[in-house]
């Protein structure tokens, strides 16, 4: 555990040394929640602000999760993952403590967009609700940030996962109900929105933040806070357990292929531009 | 995790530190390193040698674990580079070729998350820091970024972090490649500093041969084969000659004194002849009977530059 922690400060320091992260982390939630109030003014949902700001702050989990991912690619090109890998550290340990440390920051910045949102008038009639809500946050920022490592040390190189990065971004935050709802989608992307897990963090989030979580099946499907596919209802929590299964896929998967690493590779591109050497 | 203070015998009844045998790595078709086998003694310096892409950085990276293998055993203090890991992990200390410093970070930072990878305790981490910093003369540069550093200061640091665990064997790839003569001195002078000190095994690869003189056995590879392995001197006497130029007043004296010990005598463009002789006492003997006519003599003695071309027929630059 003291090598996760050791790695978790390390990485969270790095974030508060790197002065320009800092700012547009602090003010991109503003942009989103001006988008996005526009947007949802004409969708049939009550509570529209509640409902948005649920929205948002699971897809900046997600993007934040994302470019966090990018810490790890830095480690790589600079080579200090080689020291990293060489030591008798247990892979596992190496992808928690890279997980830990960018659930943290995407944890900070949902808090900050729920702090805006109280300012906004959000309120919430349980005191149990906002520690739920936090605990939800660091839970979705687990799972996203297990998806962003295994992506990061699968490319291993920063050009290549910006625009892998912006591949997966892209259809996951625009088929999930937040920019867009739902119901507003043609029936196949409907359909390809179902096996987004984005939907169902969203919903979940939703659901969990709107506290709305024990409400009748046919009120969650008016809402969007629950999905019908065949005959069978998929709940909030059902979406909860679905979320939690993506996360631990991913974490298992970036952990194998740290454990196989072959980072011989890296090192001969690298060699092969360095022409003083020849 | 355990930690066991670094051994300079006695924890093992083997004298051999490390064991390579029928060693074979492939990428895809490419045969990186084809079937070597050599022995490392416990408590020696031994010096890998080639040209770039001859697979000694393919062979020190599968000895350090975060390669694999195509096939073959690779044994570090008995212990199995590939089955155990972990132990062969904790065994070894490593300098790669290019930095792998945490840029970001201070000095004194680097060394005590190495530390922490090595599980050892922190009261042992914050003696340690001074004294290996101390050792490469780097105490001071103690608050400094790494990024900041020159490129000899960094490769110092990760020496002393490197060290940080006590290991058994050092690993160092290319330490000297892309520093000024000076810095490469000073790096050379550590390590046989540390060497004599702390008994440690020391594995380095490069290719400039004349670094790999204070080897005790060097094994030269060549498009991923061993082609020599022996000690430079070994070598140096098995695969070079004793050279002279001689400017002689008599030319035709040296010609006729040449032939008579069976040496060959090429006359160069100054006028100057090269003689070359794998037996000094033949060289010794003519230059002795002609050292009336000498002008100017200049006699050198083999280099494993010269084992190299030697045995491949080019230059390791080349």
């Amino acid at each position: 555990m003291r090598v996760v922690a050791a790695l978790w400060l390390r990485n969270v320091k790095l974030f508060l040394r790197n002065r320009v992260q800092l700012v547009l982390i602090v003010v991109m939630p503003f942009f989103y929640i001006y988008l996005l109030s526009a947007i949802f003014k004409t969708a049939s949902v009550s509570n529209p602000v509640q409902f948005l700001l649920a929205g948002i702050v699971s897809i900046v989990l997600f993007q934040t999760s994302l470019n966090i991912a990018t810490s790890t690619i830095d480690d790589i090109v600079s080579g200090y993952m080689k020291e990293v890998l060489v030591s008798p550290v247990k892979r596992i340990q190496i992808a928690l403590g890279q997980i830990l440390s960018s659930t943290t920051v995407a944890a900070l910045q949902g808090l900050m967009i729920l702090i805006v949102g109280w300012f906004l008038g959000m309120t919430y009639t349980s005191v149990l609700t906002p520690i739920a809500v936090l605990a939800a946050m660091i839970g979705v920022g687990l799972v996203f940030s297990s998806l962003g490592l295994f992506l990061a040390v699968s490319v291993k190189n920063a050009q290549t996962y910006q625009i892998v990065s912006m591949a997966v971004t892209t259809p996951v935050t625009f088929l999930c109900g937040v920019y867009v709802p739902l119901s507003l989608l043609p029936e196949g992307l409907q359909l390809a929105a179902l096996l987004n897990p984005m939907t169902y963090a969203a919903a979940f989030f939703r659901a969990l933040s709107l506290e709305k979580m024990s409400l009748p099946a046919d009120e969650l499907l008016a809402d969007q806070l629950a999905f019908k596919l065949g005959g069978f209802i998929i709940t909030p929590q059902i979406s909860m357990w679905i979320v939690a299964a993506f996360g631990l896929l991913f974490l298992l998967l970036s952990t194998a292929v740290f454990a196989k690493a072959d980072l011989s590779a890296i090192n001969r591109s690298k060699a092969s531009k360095d022409i003083f050497q020849q | 995790m355990s930690y066991t203070k670094a051994g300079n015998g006695e924890l093992s009844a083997s004298d051999q530190m490390i064991v390579v045998k029928d060693f074979t790595k492939k990428y895809g078709t490419f045969t990186a390193v084809d079937n070597i086998s050599f022995e490392v003694d416990r408590g020696s310096i031994f010096a890998f040698l080639g040209p770039n892409g001859a697979g000694k950085s393919t062979t020190i990276n599968t000895l350090c674990t975060i390669c694999s293998k195509t096939s073959g055993t690779m044994l570090i203090d008995g212990k199995d580079a590939e089955r155990e890991r972990d132990a062969v992990r904790s065994a070894i200390g490593v300098v790669f070729q290019e930095s792998t410093l945490d840029l970001k970070m201070t000095v004194e930072e680097n060394l005590t998350m190495h530390g922490c990878f090595y599980g050892l305790p922190r009261a042992v981490i914050r003696e340690r820091i001074p004294a290996m910093l101390e050792l490469v003369d780097m105490t001071e540069w103690k608050k400094a970024p790494a990024g900041s550093l020159s490129g000899g200061m960094k490769r110092r640091v990760e020496i002393a972090r490197s060290l940080l665990h006590l290991p058994n064997v050092l690993f160092l790839d290319e330490p000297t490649t892309g520093l000024d003569p000076q810095t490469r001195a000073h790096i050379w002078a550590y390590l046989i500093k540390l060497q004599l000190e702390r008994e440690m095994t020391i594995f380095l690869t490069t290719h400039y041969m004349e670094e790999a003189e204070i080897a005790h056995k060097a094994a030269i590879m060549d498009k991923g084969k061993i082609i020599a392995y022996d000690s430079p001197a070994v070598l140096k006497q098995r695969y070079t000659k004793d050279k002279a130029t001689i400017a002689s007043s008599d030319g035709q004296a040296l010609e006729a004194l040449a032939s008579k010990y069976k040496l060959n005598a090429a006359r160069g463009e100054s006028g100057a002849y090269l003689i070359e002789s794998a037996n000094a006492s033949d060289l010794m003997e003519l230059i002795s009977e002609h050292r009336g006519s000498i002008s100017h003599i200049e006699i050198r003695r083999g280099t494993l530059n010269d084992v190299f071309l030697e045995l491949t027929g080019k230059d390791i630059r080349g």
